[in-house]
């Protein structure tokens, strides 16, 4: 048994090295395979972060009267923090207000000018109210409005609740037709990893015949090449590692400064869930060339 | 020894490769199988084998009934005929040493039995010197040797060659035609399937002749008569 696997691996091990062309174009194959099914992967974690960034922004104000005292507004405050749909409150005041009006409208000398000529803060407060789901905020607009306080000045939220269920639709569509691409390149992917298997397998076809003249068994004829479709899986993913950090380094920083504000990092993405992405593309693509293979060689290998 | 009682085989209804094929050979024999293309002799050559099962009749090979063989027995009889063929049929990514000790190693023989039985059939065949060649680096005769010692390393009772010389210019048919009388000489039944009428009017042995699936003369010390 011990003799048969050494001799299984040293069969497997003679081909692939005395095959080298032929190991080179399936183990590229199946790397270019890789390829296109992490670059959908990072583009997938990207369009997630990216949706996920924009929902952050997402936050409901309250405009509160002018004369509201500080013990109002903290009650207020309060009494919105304890919601179970709300993450963070957080209150503005109108010098605040203001001194953020101003630095928006910094390089708009009219706004300023005008607001110079009012002679006085014309801003209210406001509570700034950031939902813990963005799925759920339309609910959470429907218990602000029920809040029964004298210094809320302004209870209009209909703009917000139209933005929301764009936005809610947009994520959706993005999701059912990220998962709609990432599932065709999956089986694309999957059908090259089959097809150069079986075209690796099919220039054996003459060697599986003699291996049946000369009384091999099964196991003799289909071990190893059903080893070798795993030795090039692995060599596939080590391979689809080595390029594919690289890459990541580079994208990384322009990843920083489009999600300005925003912290992102692929790598640490792909370095904490290394065991997954890559754990479990080696586990299809060495199911995939066993299976391709056994066909294959089931083909070949009839008496 | 080989019997065969009746044996027929159709690919298609009503179209029959053989017909009441009726053989007995002794062990130890030489035997020439002639006759023209189409006549038969690859497919009964193919039942020997255990590559065809017949339509009817039985499949004698010493004490084992062949006749309907499974699947899995067949490596096993493999292990006990010797098979050559016109194109050699080595792997190509083997050196010759390697080629014959692969059909050692497949049936789970230790290495030391190996290196001692290939070491001696590639004496006996005359290739020790050339053993780390690849296949596509030696002639076609030495081709043929190497594909014979690598028949010989079961020490198999029966060898069967299918048209061994048929790749092969007169120099080479002749040595393998001499190296598989010295095979017969040890012993070893040797089933010699050819078209070429030099040779087995040379070889003065028992030939069988097949004609349209049926054998039509079977002569002690014959001569190619078709």
């Amino acid at each position: 048994m011990f003799l048969s696997l050494i001799r299984i691996i040293k069969f497997s091990l003679q081909d692939i090295s005395r095959n080298v062309w032929l190991t080179i174009a399936t183990v590229t194959i199946l790397v270019l395979a890789l390829l296109s099914v992490n670059t959908l992967l990072t583009v997938d974690v990207l369009s997630r972060h990216a949706i996920d960034a924009v929902k952050e922004k997402i936050d409901i104000s309250l405009y509160l009267k002018a004369d509201a005292s500080e013990e109002q507004v903290t009650s207020l405050k309060t009494e919105i923090s304890q919601m179970s749909k709300v993450k963070q409150v957080m209150y503005t005041s109108k010098a605040d207000a203001l001194r953020s009006f101003r630095e928006t409208n910094a390089d708009n000398p009219e706004v300023l000018a005008a607001l110079r000529e009012l002679g006085r803060n014309p801003l209210s407060p406001s509570l700034i109210i950031v939902p813990n789901n963005v799925e759920e905020a339309p609910q959470l607009i429907n218990e602000v409005k029920q809040i029964d306080s004298d210094i809320i000045e302004s209870r209009d939220f209909t703009d917000n609740t139209l933005i929301l269920d764009k936005i809610n639709d947009i994520t959706k569509k993005i999701s059912e037709v990220g998962l709609f691409i990432i599932c065709i390149f999956l089986f694309t992917s999957m059908l090259v990893a089959y097809n150069s298997i079986k075209v690796a397998i099919y220039t054996h076809r003459r060697e599986i015949e003699i291996m049946r003249l000369v009384g091999a068994s099964n196991s003799f004829i289909y071990l190893p090449f059903v080893l070798s479709a795993v030795i090039y899986a692995f060599l596939s993913v080590m391979l689809i590692i080595i390029l594919f950090y690289p890459f990541l380094g580079i994208l990384q920083p322009y990843l920083e400064v489009f999600f300005m504000d925003y912290n992102i990092n692929i790598i640490d993405y792909f370095l904490n869930n290394f065991i997954i992405i890559f754990g479990l593309q080696f586990l299809v693509v060495s199911i995939i060339s066993v299976l391709s293979s056994w066909l294959a060689i089931r083909r070949y290998a009839k008496v | 020894m080989i019997k065969l009682v009746n044996v027929s085989k159709a690919y298609l209804k009503n179209v029959k490769i053989l017909q009441d094929i009726n053989l007995y050979i002794e062990a130890g024999e030489f035997v020439s199988l002639v006759g023209q293309s189409g006549s038969g002799k690859t497919s009964l050559v193919k039942i020997l084998i255990g590559e065809e099962k017949v339509s009817d009749g039985r499949v004698i090979i010493g004490d084992w009934d062949i006749t309907k063989i499974s699947r899995k027995e067949v490596p096993y009889l493999r292990r006990q005929i010797g098979v050559i063929f016109q194109d050699f049929k080595l792997l190509p990514q083997k050196t010759l040493w390697e080629n014959v000790a692969f059909a050692l190693e497949v049936c789970g023989q230790p290495q030391g039995k190996i290196n001692k039985v290939v070491s001696s059939v590639m004496r006996l065949v005359g290739l020790e010197d050339k053993k780390d060649r690849y296949p596509h680096e030696v002639s076609g005769g030495e081709q043929q040797r190497a594909a014979i010692a690598r028949a010989l390393v079961h020490q198999p009772k029966i060898l069967l060659a299918d048209e061994p010389t048929g790749n092969l210019d007169s120099i080479n048919a002749n040595e393998i035609v001499d190296l598989l009388i010295r095979i017969n000489n040890f012993g070893t039944t040797v089933i010699l399937v050819t078209h070429n009428r030099e040779i087995v009017n040379h070889l003065k042995k028992r030939v069988i002749a097949i004609d349209k699936g049926r054998v039509v003369s079977d002569q002690e010390k014959g001569k190619y008569l078709l």
